[in-house]
Order: structure tokens, then C-alpha cells, then sequence
């Protein structure tokens, strides 16, 4: 292909086409309303990269994005994404307004458990620390023993009557709640409970954590009550089997983060234990918020391994706008100064740089905004910006050494018209091969770095991808043309101001 | 041989714009080369003294940042010490950006957590703004070895994939000169870092990876150049390689120049425009480094790859001999572009003058000959 320059028909034919390309695909874009999908640092937003605790299976990895996606995704935060790099999980929410609350939605690293009550207790003012393995016993008046609920099927709305009067253990009030470092899943535990101020409950060991849980989504009852629905998976519904038989009629805490999330009782209407058979509600005093709230806990919130933040970095709108600002700012008066530059040194050759650069920047726009639509494209940051303020150079460099190999064709003589021809094959070749160095880079960088590399290694690919199908289908068109009508060139426009020795500076 | 050449004097950038530069860059390869030795010395002295300024990302620490057009480094000082920060250290950024910077690590989580809370409230207060305008930053001490291990992964990679390349494309010495030049780039910029104190980020990683692909990218232009000229070199018995090599630099110098500026003037507008009238830190951090970078990626690829590949080629008995021959014609000659131009030119039976200049200081060029295909 590259020996073959082409008839003055199929030349005119691929500029028409590259430019409408260009400039259509823009129109296109801006029509829709489309533009690319901003990255945290211009946006503002929120971005945290965690490490698992202690080593975790590459498939315990991926559930712990499936679950934090489904968390992010459950608070109804646009456009966040959860992904894998290397052994670290990402999280980031661009967009987000107020970055410190979602933060703490996302933040909850802790497993879900299942926890015996044991008895409850109120909080102090005053507290100290016990050692799990050094907390008392709860007093026998005190506990949440099936004799002391006495719990009674009946035939009243509840469908059950109990001992509601359970007064709470006072030997547990002066000790401090288990803090998050301390939840170990089979100790004793001191936890407050959601929605249930000055309440804590004195929890055993755990008996089952959430992996046992399937499914679980929030519902209304005939009755106009919220209640929570679950199913169990196929290893876990025996499991519920055994502690819910265990704690027939007694209490069972669902913790989440060191939080009690709910203690539901176990079976209250029925005399007997019967089998779950894979199913089972969750009713309650619940409003609808904190019905889904317990869904959402229930379903997501078993994470396979404990999360370690290693780096959080949440960035305000309007550090994100003024960085934007900066950006395109610098991107623009680069983007002039070169041009500048280029229509001093090459006159004439350096208007076709202008309308290159700007059908290539035209494409460029529509493609990154096109590709903000879906979800290959890593999101547009700073670093992106970078990499195209970067690709400015490489851009135009594929010009210089096509108009270098024309001043030298020029200087041995050689009519304009031969020249153009001759000067592309070899400049030709050597775009390819200094772009493929520069393409070899932005791969690499894109599969084996972390974080903002990426975008940045993913945008220099791209344009330098433009920069090669830009050199053929337009440079390479127009200057040919404008080579062959420059036979007469005697005006400051023609190609000839550009090359011939001595015309520019002397 | 031509008239433009010995009538008229043109100064140095005419005389690169006209393609008559004659500039021996083979020869005095000891110049260049204790230049960049020099400044690769001091560099690494000062990294061996005063090692690098590295930022929270490697160190590990958290960050705070601010818009405050009102306030002063001292206001914000003591604010984020009555909150209880120990150590900050405070600096502005830009025109009206205020960054707090203190490591909290050893603190336990949930104490980091209220720390942030009280050090965003009081730098909001004085600001005057709501607390959701503070960005905040906190790297844990382990994340910077995994930034950097990474980093040197990709750039270990790089080079095995660079090397392969040139050795296939082009050849074995190549790939070894091209690989030298980008070392003397690393190093030059690492150095520059420690000299000046910068503060290394892994921004500036990105940005040192940048330098070495691009630095590449010039070395491969030039390359390709020196293999197109030396295609036929050892039947003319008229140049050596390091005559050669020396054309070839000459013959892309204006391109090398070029493309240099070109490539400069954006990451100036970063440095100058971005960061410090509009104050975006993270376009700072990729600035400096791809400046320093691009400078001596420039340098590099013009006065150490080339000079070091003749270097190498010389070595080699057929280019010994050619050199010998040569000697003994006693041709040897550093040729301009424009002669070059002229003697490949007389073979294909051109007249180098015939283009006439006209008054207005325009060209006509000769009439369109008949193309004649080699």
C-alpha cells in the first residue's frame, strides 16, 4: 500500500471522507449530548484502593467486587466503578458530592455474622475496656435464655406473645463497646444496635457468617408492614438449619461492621423447630429504608476477606473544576503556541498542520466521548489530559518529518510535484516505526501499571493510533494535491513559501 | 559547488532552516558525552546525599487540600493544629489552593477517621467554605512499594520490549545505543529530581515512563535515517559510517529541533499555564518531570545514541577497512544536507541551482519534470 500514492480521484476521495469523518463524528457527538466520562480528579469524587487483610484466592477476590459493586450500585451513586488491579480492589466514584458519606457506605469492610444474644445491656458514661476472653457471664436473670423470652405462639396479630420485660445486665454497662480491630468471629462481643440507641447487645461467638445467605430483598406484606426476605444457598440452608434450631425461640443478631444490623427471633409463631427449607422473612418494627438497608447488608455484606484501605483520596467539585479549567487551559495555549510555531517555520505546510490538528482533536473528542458510553474506556482525568497534551508532539511530528524529507527532496532539485511523492514514502515509513515505539509504550503501560497510568497509557494510544490513520488517509492526500497544483506556486500560500532554501528566514 | 553557500553567511538558525548545518557530532563524541557524565555525577552524588523527596504516596501519610483565595499558610497552620494535627507542614499551591500534608499512620484507623473529619472541619472554617469542598488523601505505608514495584516492572518490561524491537527492525547495535540514551535519561532526570528537591509522586513515575518511550520515539526517526543512509555506504568507498552517521544527523537536525520545541511548548504550557496560574498539582508533577525529560531525551538522542552507534559500528572489520580506504582517498568530509542533497542529485542529473529566486524573496521552483522511477 505504501507504494502506491494513488490517482488525483482516490486522493481527493480519501481527504473528503477523512475530514467529514472527522468533523461529522464530532457534530454527531456534540448533537447527542455526549462528552467523555470524567475521571475523579476533574470531576470530583471518590477513590479507594483496598488490599485484603490476609492472602485471598483470586476467586474470593472477585466476589469481593461483586459485592462491593452491588453496594456502590445499591446506593445509587451513576457511574462508580469496582475494579481488580493486580491483588488490589479499586473503587471509584467520580461524580460524587459528598464523597465522605459514601465512604463510609462503601467503607464497611467487616464480614456479615451471625451471633447468639446472650443478654442486653445499656451504655455508659463512664467505660473501660474488658478483653473478649475476660468479659463476665451474663446474670441469669439477665439472659436471653429461651425460658426467660418465653416464647408463646398464639393467635394475636404478632402471631406470638413473649416476655418483653428481659431487664438489661448492669455488670456490662461500664464496658466499652468491642471495638473493630478486637471483632474477632469466635469471641464474646459487646455490640450496639442500628436504630436502637442506648441499647447494646452482648453477642456469642459467631455461629454462620453471610457467605450461608443467597439472596435477600426487602418487601411489603399484605398488612402494609416491611419485612426483609432471604433465601440461603445450597451449603448454607443446613447451616441456618442447625443454629436455628440451636437458638430455637431465642435471639440471633445479624452484625455487619460491628454493628448489630438485626436480632431477629427464631421461629416466635411456631411451637417447633421445622427446616427453613432455604427461605425465611425477617419482620419487624422496620421502616422501608432500613428494610432494603438490612437487604442490602444481608445479601452484600459478606465480603470472603476483610479489606485494608491503602489509599483513599476523595477530591472536591471544585478543585475538580478548577483542575479541568487548568487542564484544558494548558492543553489550548500548548495547542496554539505549536501551531504558532509551526505556521512561522513551515508558512503555507503549517496551515496544513492546523487543519490536521484540528480534524485530528474534532475525532479525537467524539471518539473519548463516545467511548465515556461504554465501559472499556478507563475514565478521563488529568493524567488523560496529560497524555494527549503529550500526543501533541508526536502529532505533529509525523508533519515535521514529512516536510523535512520535502525540504530535502526540494533542496535536490526535485520538482514539488515529485517530491511530495517521494518524501511521503519515506516519511511514511518512519511514522511507523517511531509510533510503533510510542504505541509499544502506551500497551505496556496500560496492562501493567496501576491507577492513573492507565488512562493516561490508554489516550497516548489512542492518539497516536489517530496520529498513523491521520498521516495516511489526510497528510498524505492533501499535500500530494497541493504538491501537484503548485506548479505555479508563486504566492505567499503556495506550498513552495514552506520549503525552498532560504524562502522564510534570512 | 553552490553559490547560496559561499555568497551569503546565514546565521545559525538559517543555516539549520537551509539544511547547511555541518556539525561534526561523531567526532567530538568525548564533548557530548562528558557533558552528560558530568551531569548524571553530580546527580547521582546528590541522590546518594540527600536521597529523594518522596511524597505521601510513597512514604505513606495523609493529604488535604483547599480553595481558599482568602486565607494565608499561617491562618492554616495553626487552624489544622487546634484540630489536633501533629507536624503539618502547610504550602500553597498556586494562586489560592492550600495543601496540609501529615503522616497519621501510626494512629488507629477509627482515630485517623475523627482526625480527618476535625482537620476537614477546621481547614473548611477557614475557608469559609462547606466541609464537602476539602479533597482529602490518605495513603496507607504500604501502597508506595506496590506503586513503585509496579512501576519498575513496567519499565524492566519496557526495556526487554524496546531492545527486541530495534534489534529486529533495525539491529542489535542500535537497540544497545538507543538503550544507553534512554538510561542516560533516567538517570538525568532522577538526578535532576534529587538536585533539585522535587517531590516525586507516582505521577513523576508515569511521567519518567513517558520520557523514555518518546525519548525512544526521537532516536528511532534518527535511526531510520542513519539505515536508510547506510544502506549502500560500504560500496561508495566516499564515507565512513561515523561520515554517515554524521549526514544523517545533520539531515535531521531541523527535525530533531523541531520536533524537540514542538513537544516542549505543551508540557511548558502545563508547567507554566496548568500549574502555577492554575494551580493543578498533579499537572505539576507530570510537568517537571517531562520537561527535564524531554530535554534530555533531545539531547540524547542526538548527542549520545548516534555518536555511540558510529562508535560501535567502527569496531566492525568491514567498517575498519571502509574507514581505512577512505582515509587513504583521503575524502573523509562532513557533508550538509544540502550537499548531500546536491551529489545524489548530480546522479539522477539535477541542477542543484535551478531554482531562481525572485525578488519578493519567493521561489520559483524548476518546471515538473518527467518523474523518472528508480
Amino acid at each position: 500500500m505504501a507504494t502506491q500514492t494513488g490517482s488525483k480521484r482516490s486522493l481527493l476521495v480519501s481527504l473528503i471522507l477523512s475530514l467529514v469523518i472527522a468533523f461529522g463524528s464530532l457534530g454527531v457527538t456534540l448533537g447527542l449530548g455526549w462528552g467523555p466520562k470524567l475521571g475523579l480528579d476533574l470531576a470530583g469524587g471518590l477513590s479507594v484502593v483496598y488490599k485484603p487483610a490476609t492472602p485471598a484466592t483470586p476467586a474470593d477476590m472477585k466476589e469481593v467486587v461483586t459485592i462491593l459493586n452491588a453496594r456502590v450500585n445499591g446506593l445509587g451513586v451513576s457511574g462508580a466503578t469496582v475494579q481488580l488491579q493486580g491483588k488490589n480492589v479499586v473503587v471509584s466514584a467520580p461524580g460524587v458530592k459528598d464523597a465522605r458519606s459514601v465512604l463510609a457506605a462503601v467503607g464497611q469492610t467487616a464480614q456479615l455474622l451471625f451471633r447468639p444474644v446472650l443478654c442486653m445491656t445499656t451504655t455508659a458514661k463512664v467505660v473501660h475496656y474488658v478483653a473478649p476472653s475476660k468479659l463476665p457471664a451474663c446474670g441469669a436473670q439477665y439472659l436471653d435464655s429461651e425460658a426467660n423470652l418465653a416464647v408463646t405462639p398464639d393467635n394475636s396479630v404478632n402471631g406470638f406473645s413473649m416476655n418483653q420485660s428481659i431487664p438489661p445486665d448492669p455488670a456490662f454497662s461500664s464496658i466499652a463497646s468491642t471495638s473493630a480491630s478486637a471483632d474477632v468471629a469466635s469471641d464474646e462481643v459487646i455490640l450496639p444496635e442500628l436504630g436502637n440507641p442506648g441499647v447494646r447487645l452482648v453477642l456469642g461467638p459467631a455461629q454462620l457468617s453471610g457467605t450461608a445467605i443467597g439472596t435477600a430483598f426487602a418487601s411489603l406484606t399484605q398488612t402494609n408492614a416491611w419485612v426483609v426476605n432471604y433465601t440461603l444457598t445450597k451449603s448454607g440452608s443446613p447451616l441456618w438449619d442447625n443454629v436455628a434450631q440451636t437458638n430455637f425461640h431465642r435471639q440471633v443478631a445479624i452484625e455487619l461492621d460491628g454493628v448489630v444490623q438485626s436480632a431477629p427471633l427464631i421461629l416466635p409463631a411456631s411451637s417447633a423447630f421445622t427446616s427453613y427449607n432455604g427461605q425465611g422473612q425477617i419482620s419487624g418494627s422496620f421502616t422501608q429504608s432500613s428494610a432494603k438497608n438490612l437487604a442490602v447488608a444481608m445479601q452484600f455484606g459478606a465480603l470472603p476477606v476483610r479489606l485494608v484501605p491503602l489509599t483513599t483520596q476523595t477530591v472536591s467539585p471544585t478543585l475538580g473544576h478548577s483542575a479541568l479549567v487548568a487542564g484544558l487551559g494548558a492543553g489550548l495555549v500548548g495547542l496554539a503556541l505549536v501551531l504558532l510555531y509551526t505556521i512561522l517555520y513551515y508558512r503555507a505546510l503549517g496551515l496544513v498542520i492546523l487543519l490536521g490538528l484540528g480534524a485530528t482533536a474534532a475525532f479525537l473528542w467524539a471518539v473519548i466521548s463516545a467511548l465515556g458510553h461504554t465501559a472499556i474506556a478507563p475514565t478521563f482525568s488529568l493524567s488523560g489530559v496529560t497524555g494527549l497534551i503529550v500526543s501533541i508532539g508526536i502529532t505533529v511530528d509525523s508533519y515535521i518529518v514529512y516536510f523535512e524529507r520535502l525540504k530535502d527532496e526540494a533542496r535536490a532539485g526535485r520538482s514539488i510535484r515529485t517530491s511530495v511523492d517521494r518524501g511521503f514514502k519515506s516519511a511514511w515509513r518512519t511514522v511507523l516505526a517511531a509510533d510503533f515505539v510510542s504505541l509499544l509504550a502506551a500497551v505496556l503501560l496500560y496492562l501493567i501499571a496501576v491507577g492513573d497510568v492507565r488512562g493516561f497509557a490508554f489516550f497516548l494510544g489512542l492518539s497516536t493510533l489517530m496520529d498513523i490513520g491521520f498521516t495516511w488517509y489526510f497528510t498524505r492526500p492533501l499535500v500530494i494535491l497541493l504538491g501537484r497544483r503548485s506548479s505555479q506556486g508563486d504566492s505567499k500560500l503556495s506550498m513552495a513559501a514552506g520549503l525552498t532554501p532560504g524562502g522564510a528566514h534570512e | 559547488m553552490s553559490d547560496v553557500m559561499t555568497t551569503r553567511q546565514p546565521n545559525a538558525f538559517g543555516r539549520l532552516y537551509q539544511g547547511l548545518t555541518t556539525i561534526n557530532f561523531v567526532g567530538r563524541r568525548k564533548v557530548w558525552f562528558t557533558a552528560s557524565l558530568i551531569v548524571i555525577v553530580i546527580g547521582l552524588c546528590s541522590l546518594g546525599v540527600r536521597g529523594f523527596n518522596l511524597g505521601i504516596d510513597f512514604k505513606g501519610g495523609s493529604s488535604w487540600e483547599v480553595l481558599a483565595p482568602h486565607s494565608s499558610v499561617s491562618a492554616m497552620t495553626t487552624a489544622v493544629q487546634n484540630a489536633g494535627l501533629p507536624q503539618p507542614t502547610v504550602t500553597k499551591l498556586g494562586s489560592s489552593t492550600y495543601q496540609v500534608t501529615a503522616d497519621i499512620n501510626s494512629l488507629s484507623q477509627s482515630a485517623q477517621a475523627a482526625l480527618t473529619t476535625k482537620v476537614v472541619d477546621a481547614m473548611a472554617t477557614t475557608a469559609g467554605v462547606n466541609p464537602i469542598q476539602v479533597s482529602t488523601a490518605s495513603v496507607g505505608p504500604t501502597w508506595g512499594g506496590q506503586v513503585t514495584s509496579r512501576a519498575l516492572e513496567a519499565l524492566l518490561v519496557f526495556f526487554v520490549a524496546v531492545v527486541a524491537y530495534i534489534s529486529f527492525r533495525f539491529e542489535p547495535k542500535m537497540a544497545l545505543a538507543a538503550f544507553v540514551a534512554m538510561v542516560h535519561d533516567l538517570l538525568v532526570t532522577v538526578g535532576v529530581y534529587s538536585l533539585f528537591g522535587f517531590q516525586i509522586t507516582p505521577d513523576t513515575v508515569i511521567a519518567i515512563l513517558t520520557i523514555l518511550g518518546y525519548s525512544l520515539y526521537d532516536t528511532v526517526v534518527v535511526f531510520d535515517r542513519v539505515r536508510d543512509n547506510t544502506g549502500g555506504v560500504l560500496k561508495s568507498n566516499q564515507m565512513t559510517y561515523s561520515d554517515m552517521v554524521n549526514l544523517s544527523m545533520n539531515q535531521t537536525l531541523a527535525r530533531s529541533i523541531n520536533t524537540s520545541l514542538v513537544a516542549i511548548l505543551p508540557v511548558l504550557s502545563i508547567l507554566v499555564v496548568g500549574a502555577y496560574i492554575l494551580g493543578a498539582t498533579t499537572l505539576q508533577n507530570y510537568g517537571l518531570a517531562l520537561f527535564v525529560g524531554l530535554m534530555s531525551g533531545a539531547y540524547s538522542s542526538i548527542f549520545i545514541a548516534s555518536p555511540l552507534l558510529a562508535g560501535l559500528k567502527e569496531r566492525e572489520p568491514r567498517f575498519t577497512d571502509l574507514a581505512l580506504r577512505v582515509a587513504q582517498k583521503g575524502e573523509s568530509h562532513i557533508f550538509s544536507a544540502r550537499e548531500a542533497a546536491m551529489l545524489s542529485s548530480e546522479g539522477s542529473q539535477r541542477i542543484a541551482g535551478a531554482s531562481a529566486r525572485r525578488p519578493d524573496g519567493s521561489v520559483i521552483a524548476p518546471r515538473p519534470r518527467k518523474q523518472k522511477r528508480r
